[in-house]
C-alpha cells in the first residue's frame, strides 16, 4: 500500500516536530474540549486565537531581525504601538485628528508610519554594531510611549484611543455580523490570512541569496562586507521588513480590542515576543510560529492560575516567575530553541538533491 | 639597487591592478603605515612580508578599506577607491581574505561559497518577488559553479557539512573558494597557510598558481618563507611601515637589508 502524504510528511519530522504537532494537536483538542464543554467561553476562546495570531505576528517580526540578521531590537512593544496607533488615529471615532476613514487605509497608515519610523532610527544606529542599535531602541521604544502619553493633543494622552471600527466594520456583508463570537472569528480569519501573507512573504526572502547574506552578516559583519555585500543596506532592509510586520501586529490588535492605550506599549511586551523567538528557535520562521502560540499560553494561561490560588497571592509577580523558569528550563534542555532552522538558505527548486534533514513537506 | 633588488617599491610598472601611492596611517603616536607606494603587477603574485608589526596587516585594512587611512591613495583597475567602504573595494575588483578563518555559523559549506558570487539578483528583495525566474536560473548556475569550485578544490566531500564543523586547514581551502566566487581581478591573502601542515600548505600553492594561470592576481602576506619565496614573484619586504625593497625572492633572500630588518632590530621573532 502506498504512503499516504500525511504518514509520508509525519515520517519525515524530527523528534522535535512530532513532539510540536502532538503538543499543538493536545492543545487543539482541549481548545475543542473546552469550548464544547462551556468551561471555555466560546468569544473568548476564539478572542485567545486571534490573540495568539498577533503574538505569531510578532514572533516573526523579530525573527527577521534577531533570527535572520541579528540586529537586537528592543521596541518591538514601539513597533507595535506604531501599527495600532496608526491606525487608531485615522479610523477611530474619537480620535483626536477629527476624521475617520476605512480600516484598510489604516492598515497602510500603520504600516506606513513604523517602516518611516524604522529607517529614521536605522540610519544612524545600523552603521554602529549592534549593540548600539540594541540600545538605541531601548531608548527609541521609551520616547515612543512617552510622545504618546503625553502628546494629548495628538494622541489623546493616557487615556488612549478608542472607538475604533471592527477591520470588517464598513464591509457589504462581514460588517453586519452580530458582535461577539461572530465577530472574533472573523478576527481569527483576519490574523490567519495575515500570517499566511507573511509567512510566504519572509519564507520567498529568507532562502534566497537576500537571506544568505543576511546570515553573513549576522556570523560576521566584515567578512560579509569584504565579500562584497553592502551590510548597511541589507541590515536596513532587515530593519525595515521586520519592523512593518510588528505594525502589522498592532493594526490587527487595535481592530481586534477596539481601543488601545499607551500602557499597552509597555516595555514587558516587547520581552515575551523576544522569549517567544528564543524558545521558539531564533533563526526559523516555524520556530517564530510556535513560539508566538507559546506566549499566549503562558501570558493568558497563568492569568487562569489566579482562579485557584488563594486571594492574596501575587498572581502577577508569579506569572513572570514562571515565564522565568520556563526560559531557563527552554535554554538548559534546548539552548538552539525548540524548532531551530534546518534548511539551507538556497532558493528552494535549485538543488537536485534536497537538505540532509527535509525528506517530506517539512516548512522553512 | 643590485642583484634584482629595488631599494623601496617598484613603481610605474606598465599594467598595475592595485597601485598604492603615499599611504599613511598612525594609530595615535604610532606611525604603522608611514609612505607607502606599492604596485601589484596584473598577473603576478605579489609576496607580502616583514618582520611581525611591520605594518602588512594593517596595510591589507587599509587598501580593503576596513581602516580609515589619514593620507595617500589606492587605486584598484584604474578605479579610485581611497577611503571607500570595503563592499566598494570588492566591487572595484579587490577581495581579500582573513589572518583567522571566518567561520558561519549555522551555514553549510555550499552555502557559504553562494554568499560569494556578486550582484546576485536574488539579493533585491523586489526581484525576490517579481523575477523570479531569473532568480531561480541564477541560482542553479551560482550553485553549479559553486560545486565545480568546491570539486578543483578536492573539498566537493563537504559541501553539506555545517562551516563550523569544519578543521582549520578546510575552512582554509574554503575561505579560498568562496574568495573565488567573487570573480575578483586582485585577492589579497592574508598568511594562507599559517597553522596549515605542510602537505596542505603545498596544495594551496598549486592552487593559487592554477587560479593565476586563470587570471587571478594575488598580493599575498605570509611569514613561511619556503612557501612565498616558491611562490611569489617579486617579493615586497615591508619594515616599519614602509617598503624596504622589492625584487625576486633568491635576491630578497639574501640581502643585507632584509637580513637586518629580519635579525637586527629590537624585540623581534
Amino acid at each position: 500500500m502506498a504512503a499516504n502524504p500525511v504518514t509520508k510528511w509525519y515520517a519525515g519530522l524530527t523528534t522535535a516536530e512530532s513532539n510540536v504537532v502532538w503538543s499543538v494537536g493536545v492543545l487543539v483538542v482541549l481548545f475543542v474540549l473546552g469550548v464544547g464543554s462551556g468551561v471555555l467561553n466560546l468569544a473568548y476562546g476564539l478572542f485567545l486565537l486571534a490573540l495568539a495570531g498577533m503574538y505569531v505576528l510578532l514572533s516573526l517580526g523579530l525573527n527577521v531581525h534577531w533570527g535572520y540578521a541579528g540586529l537586537i531590537n528592543f521596541s518591538v512593544a514601539a513597533f507595535w504601538g506604531l501599527g495600532a496607533y496608526g491606525t487608531a488615529l485615522v479610523t477611530a471615532r474619537d480620535s483626536p485628528l477629527g476624521f475617520t476613514v476605512d480600516p484598510i487605509v489604516g492598515l497602510f497608515v500603520g504600516l506606513g508610519l513604523a517602516a518611516v519610523v524604522a529607517v529614521v532610527i536605522g540610519i544612524p544606529t545600523l552603521r554602529l554594531r549592534t549593540d548600539y542599535l540594541a540600545i538605541a531602541t531601548l531608548g527609541l521604544a521609551e520616547v515612543i510611549r512617552s510622545i504618546i502619553n503625553n502628546q494629548s493633543t495628538w494622541t489623546n494622552g493616557p487615556s488612549g484611543i478608542l472607538g475604533l471600527p471592527l477591520f470588517f466594520g464598513n464591509w457589504p456583508i462581514l460588517g453586519s455580523v452580530p458582535r461577539g463570537a461572530p465577530t472574533y472569528a472573523l478576527d481569527v480569519v483576519l490574523v490567519a490570512v495575515f500570517i499566511a501573507i507573511t509567512y510566504w512573504a519572509l519564507r520567498r526572502l529568507h532562502l534566497s541569496p537576500w537571506g544568505r547574506t543576511v546570515r553573513t552578516i549576522r556570523a560576521d559583519e566584515d567578512l560579509a562586507e569584504a565579500l562584497g555585500k553592502d551590510t548597511f543596506r541589507f541590515k536596513m532592509e532587515a530593519f525595515v521588513v521586520g519592523s512593518v510586520v510588528m505594525a502589522l501586529a498592532g493594526v490587527f490588535y487595535a481592530h481586534l480590542n477596539l481601543a488601545i492605550t499607551p500602557s499597552d506599549l509597555d516595555p514587558i511586551q516587547t520581552f515575551y515576543v523576544w522569549i517567544a523567538v528564543i524558545l521558539g528557535g531564533s533563526g526559523s520562521n516555524r520556530g517564530a510560529f510556535f513560539g508566538g502560540l507559546i506566549l499566549v499560553i503562558i501570558v493568558q494561561g497563568t492569568r487562569f492560575l489566579g482562579g485557584v490560588l488563594p486571594a492574596n497571592f501575587p498572581a502577577a509577580a508569579v506569572r513572570l516567575l514562571v515565564i522565568g523558569l520556563l526560559i531557563l528550563a527552554v535554554m538548559y534542555t534546548r539552548q538552539e530553541g525548540v524548532l531551530p532552522p534546518q534548511h539551507e538558505l538556497i532558493t528552494p527548486g535549485t538543488t537536485e538533491s534536497d537538505g540532509p534533514v527535509s525528506t517530506g513537506g517539512s516548512d522553512e | 639597487m643590485s642583484d634584482g633588488v629595488h631599494e623601496g617599491a617598484v613603481t610605474g610598472k606598465p599594467d598595475p591592478v592595485l597601485k598604492v601611492d603615499g599611504l599613511r596611517k598612525a594609530f595615535g603616536g604610532l606611525q604603522v603605515t608611514d609612505d607607502v607606494d606599492l604596485e601589484v603587477e596584473r598577473g603576478s603574485i605579489t609576496g607580502l612580508i616583514g618582520p611581525n608589526g611591520a605594518g602588512k596587516s594593517t596595510f591589507f585594512n587599509l587598501v580593503s578599506g576596513f581602516y580609515d587611512l589619514d593620507d595617500g591613495t589606492v587605486t584598484v583597475n584604474d578605479t579610485d577607491v581611497t577611503g571607500r567602504e570595503p563592499h566598494e573595494v570588492a566591487d572595484a575588483g579587490l577581495v581579500r581574505t582573513f589572518q583567522t578563518p571566518r567561520k558561519l555559523e549555522g551555514m553549510t559549506v555550499r552555502e557559504a561559497m553562494l554568499v560569494g558570487p556578486q550582484h546576485q539578483t536574488g539579493e533585491s528583495i523586489r526581484a525576490l518577488f517579481t523575477n523570479r525566474s531569473q532568480v531561480l536560473a541564477e541560482e542553479r548556475s551560482n550553485l553549479e559553479r559553486a560545486m565545480e569550485t568546491l570539486e578543483r578544490f578536492e573539498i566537493a566531500d563537504f559541501a553539506d557539512t555545517p562551516a563550523t564543523e569544519l578543521s582549520g586547514g578546510q575552512m582554509k581551502l574554503v575561505e579560498l573558494a568562496r574568495a573565488t566566487m567573487t570573480e575578483p581581478d586582485i585577492l589579497l591573502l592574508d598568511e594562507p597557510v599559517a597553522g596549515v601542515n605542510p602537505t596542505l600548505a603545498n596544495k594551496l600553492k598549486g592552487f593559487i598558481r592554477e587560479l593565476n594561470d586563470d587570471g587571478i592576481t594575488f598580493l599575498v602576506i605570509e611569514h613561511d618563507m619556503g612557501f612565498i619565496m616558491d611562490l611569489a614573484d617579486p617579493i615586497v619586504v615591508l619594515d616599519q611601515g614602509s617598503v624596504l625593497v622589492e625584487g625576486e625572492p633568491e635576491a630578497v633572500r639574501t640581502d643585507d637589508r632584509v637580513i637586518d630588518a629580519y635579525l637586527g632590530g629590537p624585540l623581534d621573532e
